[in-house]
């Protein structure tokens, strides 16, 4: 009886994770999808058919010169994907403190692979290993900012120069973000902020 | 083109270097290209949709705006409107390079383009609903107006760099 419940609740699980993963897709992708629409629409009324058939030969252009790029992309993406594991990125985590602490974490924060729904549940496990929270915020900046596999992505359609530009103008941020946060947000709980009023750690909030 | 045959060489060496370092250091360089040939399939569609959407955007946008609101002559007009465009602009990486990709292309200045890209990284409103969910609306609100300031100083340091050394 209880084999088949855990049965029934991983089934259910995965379910829940499988329908997820395709409405978060297709939500994305019709979003883009409706816009393309809607700008065609906007480009037939304002230009005609001449001025959406130049839109298009302009996309299919850039797809054609960007195809080996966004190849090599992703053979990037793939091996960081296995090479950086978060198992090794909390090792190197736990190893630190202080401002070494901040600088690590940000830069662990752009090298972890995957995406919000991958780094966020990973960050709520800082909270079982009693890091701190500039450990967290410039993890999180770090990811946001750096975000290495990333990379690959914006130097193929920006170009090297302003991919290198930008990363250079922003390299700051995560560290300085730890920073503040250290000095400013030392007795703030930032693991607890959506406790709601009245709540405790740990309590279901049934009683007062 | 010389712009992009550079950036495809360096890209691809990147690559084989990763996939050496993984062949060697842990044998797994086939289970990577597995994963980013998967990854590649699974976003296509939306990288097709992307290609579409910027290829338009790019000639619908009108020459006058781009001169008077994104370009190197807008200054600070075009690091706002460039910011604001970051937020807006709630969409993966795929989707949104290519669109910056055709705003940049439309004549954008570099101070536009670089905000754009810092506001979209910080501020992307994509990433709202797991920082709720994880840390809190506080949280999420905290970052948000934190941020502002960090996207229009990136743009004001690019802007200072077009106008100045570039």
């Amino acid at each position: 009886m209880c084999f088949y419940r855990n049965g029934v609740s991983v089934l259910v699980y995965w379910v829940y994770v499988l329908t997820r993963r395709v409405v978060k897709v297709k939500q994305s992708m019709l979003i883009v999808y409706i816009a393309s629409a809607f700008l065609i629409i906007i480009g037939l009324f304002v230009g005609g058919s001449n001025l959406v058939f130049e839109g298009l030969k302009i996309s299919l252009n850039t797809a054609i010169k960007s195809a080996i790029m966004l190849l090599a992309s992703f053979v990037i993406i793939g091996q960081l994907n296995v090479l950086l594991t978060s198992d090794l990125i909390k090792k190197w985590l736990e190893r630190f403190e202080g401002i070494k602490a901040i600088i690590v974490s940000a830069i662990a924060g752009g090298l972890f692979p995957g995406g919000p729904y991958i780094y966020y549940p990973f960050i709520m496990s800082f909270k079982d290993k009693n890091l701190p929270s500039y450990i967290l915020i410039s993890f999180i900046f770090g990811k946001q900012v750096y975000d290495f596999s990333r990379l690959p992505m914006e130097s193929s359609f920006m170009g090297i120069d302003i991919t290198l530009m930008r990363n250079i103008i922003t390299l700051p941020i995560p560290i300085v973000v730890g920073i503040l946060a250290k000095r400013f947000l030392k007795s703030v709980d930032i693991y607890n902020l959506n406790l709601k009023a009245g709540e405790k750690i740990g309590s279901n909030n049934n009683y007062p | 083109m010389k712009k992009l045959v550079q950036t495809t060489i360096i890209l691809s060496v990147v690559a084989i270097i990763l996939i050496i370092i993984n062949k060697r250091k842990n044998g797994k360089h086939v289970e990577g290209l597995d994963k980013g040939l998967k990854q590649f399939m699974q976003t296509a569609p939306m990288i097709i949709g992307a290609f579409i959407l910027a290829g338009i955007i790019e000639v619908l946008i009108p020459e006058e705006f781009v001169q008077n609101w994104l370009s190197t002559e807008a200054g600070l007009r075009g690091v706002f409107l460039g910011t604001l465009g970051g937020v807006i602009l709630a969409m993966g990486p795929y989707a949104f390079y290519p669109i910056a990709a055709s705003i940049l292309a439309s004549g954008a200045g570099l101070a536009t383009t670089i905000s754009m890209i810092t506001a979209w990284c910080l501020l992307g409103l994509l990433k709202m609903p797991f920082e709720t969910a994880f840390l809190g609306v506080r949280f999420f609100s905290m970052k948000f107006v934190l941020s502002i300031p960090f996207s229009l100083i990136a743009g004001l340091i690019a802007l200072i760099l077009e106008n100045t050394i570039l």
